[in-house]
């Protein structure tokens, strides 16, 4: 099964009554699978086929906030047109889910897989996980609902175009009464009702707006808390768990090698090969991305003299926005590590384990500090 | 569930239960829409000024009487009308341009057929006043003054020189278009009003002008009842018929036998009533007409109904002789005719082209040109150019056939309307033509009722209105539809007396073709501004018939002006 199709088989089993969506590549498959299940009856849900992305969101906030489960899924474009009615969803409070298919944004155009187009919402007050394959992705879904719902706030669930939503792979679908027995129904402290009639994004003073974003901000920073745990009822319940961050021999290892989304398999692989050649190669997963796991990140990298962030990114004029992050996560560690940053597979690009051999050899052998981001252009 | 870390549940969503209404956003605005109510052309275009698309509104909402109630104001005859009237509303209906007018005709007769039982009486619309007002004539000119003067207060004396009133509805329409027992129930109307009617009465001579002397004031309407005699020898010959007798004997219903051929003379509304009564009565007709079809003053659906029925139409041809055959049959020479330049009624002339003439033989020839007002028994300071001058004397008003204005029924219950409101401001004292001005409904002369009612009553005269022109229509908002059409008596049954020829609408297909209105200029609920306001500021009752705009609230965007379809909302600037 494609990684398209195992989000819409988790949208499905979560029963989410409101699916909103607009079509665009490489996320087409997720709303034609849904749609197709709801023609058949097999979808109890509505499906909103809006005029655009903007709209989508839309009515995923206005329909949330009657109390319902909600789910919108993009790409790209369709995720930047969709800019402002994010911070309306996190400014509302409301827990939407979002699958966005990361594919890079034009000019020049293209399809090909890019985190960008996530990680330029990462200011937006979303959570944001990003998942390294199909059956992570569909895991992903029905954990995001449960943590979006006890913090009220909407979760996005990051997949790169192709590599993740075109690939297929087994994939376990969990069986419903599981999901019925993990995700219990969503319930909201404030609905909309009609008859008691109220509007959402009044006018406030800027004492009321501070103290909304700062609840917001106290509610993101529970997530790291509440992710983990429902990470781990999730293992209880269907013997998969993913950490909001997963370690890979990074005990022991000289160099980590940080990764976030389809690299990460590759990189597995990678390490593998340099531990038989006897380097010590270390693999850290970033899979959950807002909030920055700080702590976590932490207490994983403690004592390590070397680590190289692969960003299928880049903000240009600074350099890879997982490396950033990083870098920031681990300033105040007493004697941190050499940070250096790698981009590669910008625009779909393939990265291979050659490269990833490549890059960590490369990170061995340096031995100053380099602020700049190091462009992979092979492959 | 509880929020880790967060004390303040209640105040998580931004949700008010208070209103933004605190906010008084319609100061921010520098336009406001105004319903302003304008002319449509269709009532500009009835000489008797009715609210046509105010009663094709009310008969889609099927509120007949309320329907009838709006012609009523303005038209005493609606029944008469919906049935000969040349409806010159048709000609100007905007739909005319979009697809095809709508059947504003066929309309008026549904909703004075239908609603009439229920409406014998007609309230009286203003107080009572004791001036006493003479109505010479009872034709419609006559009935329309007599009954908006009743109404305005007035006690009216009606003279009428035949046995019943009615005038050319009663003695020249022919049943088949206008059925004798709808007629009398139009009367029965008028003559319900506090009226004295004088019938067989015929002033000049059963009693004497003088008479009306005793009277605040006069309105003279006596019809062109007379014929003029045939400009040649053999008038007076048997089976040489004048129209207007004829049409009179008809409707008197004596015995007339014409033979078996019937020559009509002319080419006007008389001329088909004589030819498709002719018919009735057995008789092939031919009618001799110096002009072309296209130069016909008749109305063209009576010109297509005399030809579907089986008259035949011989043009260009005018009479000169006429002798009477050794078999006593009518020989009728022609002079063939041309087209020439126009004549000062800007139609072309008929000239002779010299020499050809033609002989025809028929056994009867009716004469239906040259109607003539009978003017004998008025005082000759009152006659000027054949025609009563009513500028001469004060208190003495004219109207219908005897001043100088078309032929037509409509045209009559007009000048009766407008002779009403002109006595009524003499008798009050005012000023005549000031106000005329200020009641009229467009720029074609026709006057409004329910306008003078309103100045009248309470001083404050309505502003004047513009007519709405097509492109003022936003036609995006109609489907293409076309009317419906009117059934007919089957073609068989149709020659074998004086039934009515057409067969009226159907409450369905009246409703129908009501819903057709564009409503130029006048709110008919569509709902449009309601639904496209962003605000929701605007509100809306049918029953009530309230419009109302909360302006604390509305921004002036204007949206509610373009989406009105029927150009009734306007933004005006804030001053």
């Amino acid at each position: 099964m494609t990684g398209n199709h195992a989000v819409a088989h988790a949208v499905k089993l979560c029963r989410t009554p409101l699916i909103a969506a607009y079509p665009i590549t490489p996320q087409t498959a997720i709303y034609e699978k849904l749609s197709e299940w709801e023609a058949s009856g097999v979808l109890k849900g509505i499906m909103m086929r809006t005029e655009s992305e903007h709209s989508a969101m839309a009515s995923c906030i206005a329909a949330s906030l009657t109390g319902v489960r909600t789910f919108t899924a993009t790409s790209s474009q369709g995720i930047a047109l969709m800019h402002e009615m994010l911070h309306f969803a996190a400014g509302c409070r409301a827990p939407v889910v979002m699958a966005n298919v990361n594919r890079l944004l034009a000019a020049p155009w293209g399809f090909w897989a890019d985190q960008l187009d996530s990680l330029s919402q990462r200011d937006t007050g979303w959570i944001q996980f990003y998942c390294e394959n199909g059956q992570e992705a569909l895991d992903t879904v029905i954990q995001s609902y449960k943590i979006a719902e006890q913090v009220y706030l909407p979760a996005m669930i990051a997949l790169e175009a192709f590599f993740v939503s075109h690939f297929m792979e087994p994939v376990d679908i969990p069986e419903q009464e599981q999901v019925d027995r993990y995700l219990p129904p969503m319930d909201l402290p404030h609905k909309f009702d009609i008859d008691k009639p109220g509007f959402v994004v009044p006018v406030v003073s800027s004492e009321l707006y501070r103290k909304y974003k700062h609840m917001a901000q106290v509610s993101m920073d529970s997530v790291k808390e509440i992710a983990g745990q429902v990470d781990q009822e999730f293992k209880k319940e269907f013997g998969r768990g993913y950490g909001i961050i997963e370690q890979v021999m990074v005990e022991d290892a000289e160099v980590v090698i940080v990764t976030a989304g389809s690299i990460t398999s590759t990189t597995r692989l990678a390490v593998k090969g340099l531990r038989k050649q006897g380097n010590k190669i270390g693999l850290l997963k970033m899979r959950l991305f807002r909030p920055f796991p700080v702590e976590a990140v932490q207490i994983a990298l403690r004592g390590k003299k070397k680590i190289a962030v692969i960003d299928r990114n880049i903000s240009l004029g600074s350099g890879g926005i997982f490396c950033q992050e990083l870098r920031a996560a681990l300033i105040h560690s007493s004697d941190h590590p050499l940070i250096y940053s790698y981009i590669a597979g910008i625009g779909g690009t393939d990265v291979t384990p050659e490269v990833i051999q490549k890059i960590s050899l490369e990170v061995m052998d340096r031995v100053d500090p380099f602020d700049q981001p190091i462009w992979v252009m092979d492959g | 569930m509880k929020i880790m870390g967060d004390s303040s549940l209640n105040f998580v969503i931004p949700i008010s239960y208070g209103s933004t209404e605190v906010i008084e956003t319609g100061k921010w605005g520098f336009q406001k829409p105004h319903t302003a109510f304008m002319t449509a052309p269709c009532q500009e275009a009835c000489p008797a000024g009715v609210n046509i698309p105010q009663f094709l509104y009310l008969t889609q909402e099927k509120m007949y009487d309320e329907a009838l109630f709006t012609i009523l104001r303005e038209n005493p005859l609606p029944g008469v009308c919906g049935r000969v009237c040349f409806h010159p509303c048709e000609t100007g209906c905007n739909r005319g341009q979009y697809d095809e007018s709508v059947s504003i005709h066929a309309m008026e007769r549904f909703v004075s057929d239908g609603a009439t039982n229920q409406i014998q009486n007609i309230q009286l619309l203003s107080k009572r006043d004791s001036k006493k007002v003479a109505v010479v004539g009872g034709g419609p000119a006559g009935l329309s003054c007599a009954y908006f003067l009743s109404l305005l207060g007035h006690h009216v004396t009606l003279f009428e020189a035949k046995k019943e009133p009615g005038g050319v509805m009663r003695w020249g329409i022919p049943g088949y278009r206008l059925p004798k027992s709808i007629l009398r129930r139009e009367i029965q109307r008028i003559l319900n009003l506090p009226i004295e009617m004088r019938t067989g009465v015929r002033v000049g001579k059963d009693i004497p002008f003088d008479v009306l002397d005793e009277f605040d004031a006069i309105f003279l309407s006596p019809g062109a009842g007379v014929n003029a005699p045939l400009s040649m020898k053999g008038g007076h010959l048997e089976r040489v018929w004048k129209g207007g007798e004829f049409l009179e004997r008809i409707n008197s219903k004596e015995k007339i036998n014409l033979g078996k051929e019937t020559m009509v003379i002319g080419g006007g509304n008389t001329a088909m009533d004589v030819a498709r009564s002719a018919l009735r009565l057995g008789s092939k007709v031919t009618v001799a007409y110096r002009r072309t079809r296209n130069e016909m003053p008749a109305i063209q659906s009576e010109v297509v109904e005399a030809v579907e029925e089986g008259v035949r139409f011989e043009f260009l041809v005018q009479p000169v002789r006429i002798n009477l055959t050794q078999k006593k049959r009518i020989a009728v020479t022609l002079q063939r005719m041309k087209l020439s330049s126009p004549d000062p009624s800007n139609r072309p002339r008929a000239v002779p082209i010299k020499g050809q003439l033609l002989t025809v033989e028929t056994d009867s020839l009716i004469n239906a040109v040259g109607e003539l007002v009978d003017l004998s028994w008025i005082p000759k300071k009152l006659i000027g150019d054949d025609l009563i001058n009513p500028n001469s004397t004060p208190k003495i008003f004219a109207g219908g056939d005897a001043v100088p204005q078309p032929r037509t029924i409509v045209t009559a219950i007009a000048s009766g309307k407008k002779a009403a409101i002109s006595i009524d401001l003499l008798l009050r004292g005012e000023d005549h033509h000031e106000v005329l001005s200020k009641i009229s409904v467009g720029g074609k002369g026709s006057l409004s009722m329910e306008a003078y009612l309103q100045g009248r009553d309470s001083g404050r005269w309505p502003e004047k209105r513009e007519v709405v022109s097509y492109r003022q229509i936003n036609t995006l908002y109609f489907e293409s539809s076309q009317r419906v059409r009117m059934r007919k008596r089957q073609r068989n049954n149709v020659l074998k007396g004086f039934s009515e020829v057409n067969l009226g609408y159907n409450a369905k297909e009246a409703i129908l073709s009501a819903s057709r209105c564009f409503s130029c200029g006048t709110c008919n609920y569509c709902y449009n501004c309601y639904f496209f306001c962003p605000e929701g500021v605007i509100s809306l009752d049918p029953v009530e018939k309230t419009r109302e705009v909360d302006y604390l609230h509305c921004k002036g965007c204007g949206t509610c002006a373009k989406a009105c379809p029927r150009s009734v909302v306007m933004m005006k600037e804030v001053v």
